[in-house]
C-alpha cells in the first residue's frame, strides 16, 4: 500500500493521472493494431479478438441504454439480428414497395448497401418500440422487451422458407479476400475500427447535453420533465440511436466478418444476459468498462475452456501424465457467474470501476466532497459564523 | 422584469367521485408573493400539478402569458415560463450538484456557452450557501440543502412564475431563512412566486396575496389581513358548531 501511494504521488506531481490514463489508453490500442502482425499467433486468437471486439460494442451501447439512460432493455439482441437479418433477406430476395416505387433487386444492391437498410430497419423498429416503452418502467419495461426479443427469434425460427430457421441466414460476404490469412487480418482490423467508431460516437452522445438529460430522467423521470427535459423525445431517440447502432454492428459481423451466419440461438434471452452481464462485470455506467468488461470476458471464456495444471516436484497421474487437464465445458460459465455474484455483491460499479476513477481524478474530487458534507445543523452553524 | 400573465379558468379535475379541484378561477399579472393556503385534502398540490402540466384538467383553461398550458407536458410548460418544486424533493441522486444545476440550464437553452451557465450556475450556489458542495453526489446532501438545490435549479430556467411546494417543509431554521431571502430576491427580480406552506407565521409574513383552498375550491382570494378574517377562511380551518 505504502509503495501504491508513493506511485500515486509521483504521478500526481507528475505526468497527472488523466495524461497517464491517456497514454494507457495509446498503448492498448496500439497493442490491438500490432497483434495480428504478430506471426505466432493464430487465426483462432484473431477470430477470439474480432468476437471481443462485437461483443464490446454490444456491451458498451447497452451501458449508454440501461446503465446512463435507465432504460434496462433485454431487446438489445434482437435489434442487433433485425440489422443482421434484414440486410441478409434484402440481399438475397430483394425488395419492392409498389406504393413508393421503390424496386431493389439482389443484383442492383451491394453488401453495404444491404447493411445501411438493414441499419435502418434496426433505427425503424427502435422507433416503434421506444414509442411502445414510454409509459413503461423498471421490470415492466424489461418484460416488455423479453417478450418482443422472443417473438423476433422465434419469427425467425419459424419462417424457415425465408430465414432458413435453426440453420440461420447467410448474408452477402462484406469482404472478398481469397487468402484466408490476408481475409481474417482484415477482418480484424474492420472489426477494431468499427469498436473504435462506435465508442466514439457513444461518448459523444454521453457528453452532451443529450447524456446529461439522459442520466437526469434515469434518476427521476418527472423531475427531469419539471426541469424542461423532452423525456418522450429523449426516451425514443436513445432507442434508435442504440438500436441503430448494434443493427449496424450486428448486419457487419454477420457478413462473413464474425460469423458467416446468423442464426435465431444468438437471439436467446441467454446470450442477451451473457451482453447484460459483461456491462455489469466491466461497469455498467461505464461506456469503456463495458466495453473492457465485454472483451476480457469473452477472452477469459475462451482461455478457460482448457485449464491445464502441471503437477510439482515429478509427481504423476495413475495414467502417467504429469499434469491435470480439465476441459471446463459449460463449468466455465459458471466461473463466469461466480465472478458476477462477486461484482454485484462487492463491486456494484463494475470491476473496472477503480482504474476508471483513478485515471479519471474522480477519486480525488470524491474524497475533498465527502470531506465538505454536513448535516442541517452544521451546515446552519456555518452560515450563522459567517453571517458574525 | 419578466412579464407575467397567468390566467386559470374554471379549472377543475376530479378523480373518479373525488372533485379534488373545483371550478378555480384566478389570474397573476405582476410581480408578486402569494401564498397558498388549506386545510390537508384541500386540492393545493393537485392545482399545482395541473398548472405544471403533470396533471391534465377534466375542464377549465390555463394560460401562461397569452399561450394555453393546460394538458401540455410538464417540460412544455416549463419552458412556457412556469417553474415548479416538489413538496418531497426530487434531487437527481446520482448526480453531482452542479449536474443538477445544468439539467435545467441546457434544456432551457441548449446552445448556451457551458463556462457561462456554469458560472451562473455558482452564482445561484453562493447565494443559497451550497457553492462548496458543487461537486457533490446530490443524494449526499441533507434535507434542508436538496430543498435549496431545488430552489437553485428553478432559477436556471429562468421562469416569470414559480410555484414552490412546501418550500419549509421540515428545514432547519436558519435555513428557512436563507429560503425566505432566496424568495424576497427572485421576487425583487421581477417574478410571481406562489408557495404552499402549511408554515402559517412563514406564510403571513412573506405573502402579499393569500389564496384560500377548500374541498379543491378557492374560497378566498386577497390580502392577508382580509382573508384572515373571512368567516368561510375561519370556517375551513376550524370548522363550525352543529348548532349552528
Amino acid at each position: 500500500m505504502a509503495l501504491f501511494n508513493r506511485f500515486e504521488s509521483a504521478i500526481d506531481k507528475g505526468i497527472g493521472r488523466r495524461k497517464l490514463g491517456y497514454l494507457v489508453i495509446a498503448a492498448i490500442i496500439i497493442f490491438f493494431l500490432w497483434f495480428p502482425n504478430d506471426a505466432s499467433q493464430s487465426n483462432y486468437a484473431k477470430t477470439v479478438f474480432i468476437s471481443g471486439f462485437f461483443y464490446a460494442i454490444m456491451s458498451s451501447s447497452w451501458a449508454l441504454l440501461a446503465g446512463i439512460a435507465g432504460q434496462f432493455s433485454f431487446g438489445h439482441m434482437a435489434f442487433m439480428g433485425i440489422g443482421a437479418y434484414v440486410a441478409g433477406l434484402i440481399a438475397r430476395d430483394g425488395f419492392t414497395f409498389a406504393m413508393l416505387g421503390v424496386s431493389i433487386t439482389p443484383e442492383s444492391i451491394s453488401a453495404i448497401g444491404s447493411i445501411v437498410i438493414g441499419t435502418a430497419v434496426a433505427g425503424a423498429v427502435g422507433l416503434v418500440i421506444g414509442w411502445l416503452l414510454l409509459r413503461l418502467h423498471d421490470a415492466y419495461l424489461a418484460l416488455f422487451t423479453i417478450a418482443f426479443s422472443e417473438l423476433f427469434r422465434i419469427m425467425m425460427l419459424t419462417e424457415y422458407d425465408y430465414t432458413g430457421g435453426s440453420n440461420g441466414l447467410s448474408l452477402r460476404p462484406l469482404l472478398q479476400i481469397a487468402d484466408v490469412d490476408m481475409a481474417r487480418q482484415v477482418e480484424y482490423y474492420l472489426m477494431f475500427a468499427l469498436l473504435i467508431v462506435c465508442l466514439l460516437a457513444l461518448y459523444w452522445v454521453a457528453n452532451s447535453p443529450i447524456g446529461l438529460f439522459l442520466r437526469a430522467m434515469r434518476e427521476d423521470e418527472d423531475a427531469a420533465s419539471a426541469l424542461g427535459v423532452n423525456v418522450v423525445r429523449y426516451k425514443i431517440l436513445i432507442f434508435v440511436f442504440t438500436s441503430m447502432i448494434v443493427g449496424f454492428a450486428g448486419a457487419i459481423f454477420y457478413s462473413d466478418v464474425g460469423s458467416e451466419r446468423i442464426i435465431p440461438e444468438q437471439l436467446e434471452i441467454l446470450q442477451m444476459s451473457l451482453i447484460i452481464a459483461y456491462a455489469v462485470i466491466g461497469g455498467m455506467e461505464s461506456l469503456i468498462g463495458a466495453a473492457a468488461g465485454a472483451f476480457i470476458s469473452r477472452y477469459m471464456l475462451e482461455a478457460v475452456r482448457q485449464v491445464v495444471i502441471s503437477l510439482p516436484f515429478g509427481l504423476t497421474l495413475p495414467d502417467g501424465s504429469d499434469a491435470i487437464v480439465w476441459d471446463t465445458g459449460y463449468w466455465r460459465f459458471a466461473l463466469f457467474g461466480v465472478v458476477m455474484v462477486f461484482t454485484l455483491r462487492y463491486m456494484r460499479n463494475g470491476l473496472l470501476y477503480p482504474i476508471i476513477t483513478w485515471f479519471s481524478g474522480r477519486d480525488i474530487a470524491m474524497k475533498e466532497t465527502v470531506s465538505k458534507r454536513e448535516s442541517d445543523d452544521e451546515h446552519a452553524a456555518r452560515i450563522e459564523a459567517e453571517d458574525e | 422584469m419578466s412579464d407575467i400573465n397567468l390566467e386559470l379558468n374554471k379549472v377543475s379535475k376530479r378523480f373518479g367521485g373525488l372533485q379534488a379541484v373545483d371550478h378555480v378561477s384566478f389570474t397573476v399579472t405582476e410581480p408578486q408573493l402569494i401564498g397558498m393556503i388549506g386545510p390537508n385534502g384541500a386540492g393545493k398540490t393537485t392545482l399545482t400539478n395541473l398548472m405544471s402540466g403533470t396533471l391534465k384538467p377534466s375542464s377549465g383553461t390555463i394560460y401562461l402569458n397569452g399561450r394555453r398550458i393546460d394538458g401540455h407536458p410538464p417540460y412544455d410548460v416549463t419552458r412556457a415560463g412556469l417553474g415548479r418544486t416538489f413538496q418531497i424533493t426530487r434531487a437527481l441522486g446520482r448526480m453531482t450538484v452542479m449536474e443538477n444545476m445544468m439539467v435545467p440550464g441546457l434544456a432551457h437553452n441548449p446552445r448556451a456557452n457551458r463556462a457561462d451557465l456554469e458560472a451562473r450556475a455558482h452564482e445561484i450556489l453562493n447565494l443559497l450557501t451550497i457553492d462548496h458542495l458543487t461537486n457533490e453526489l446530490s443524494r449526499a446532501l441533507s434535507g434542508g440543502q436538496r430543498k435549496l438545490l431545488e430552489l437553485g435549479r428553478l432559477l436556471m430556467l429562468d421562469p416569470s412564475v414559480i410555484i414552490l411546494d412546501e418550500p419549509f417543509a421540515g428545514v432547519h431554521p436558519r435555513l428557512q431563512a436563507t429560503i425566505t431571502d432566496y424568495i424576497n430576491r427572485v421576487y425583487e427580480d421581477g417574478k410571481a412566486i406562489l408557495f404552499i406552506s402549511h408554515n402559517m407565521g412563514a406564510v403571513f409574513e412573506l405573502s402579499q396575496r393569500l389564496i384560500v383552498l377548500h374541498h379543491g375550491a378557492l374560497i378566498a382570494d386577497g390580502e392577508p389581513g382580509a382573508v384572515r378574517n373571512d368567516p368561510a377562511v375561519i370556517d375551513a380551518y376550524l370548522g363550525h358548531d352543529e348548532d349552528d
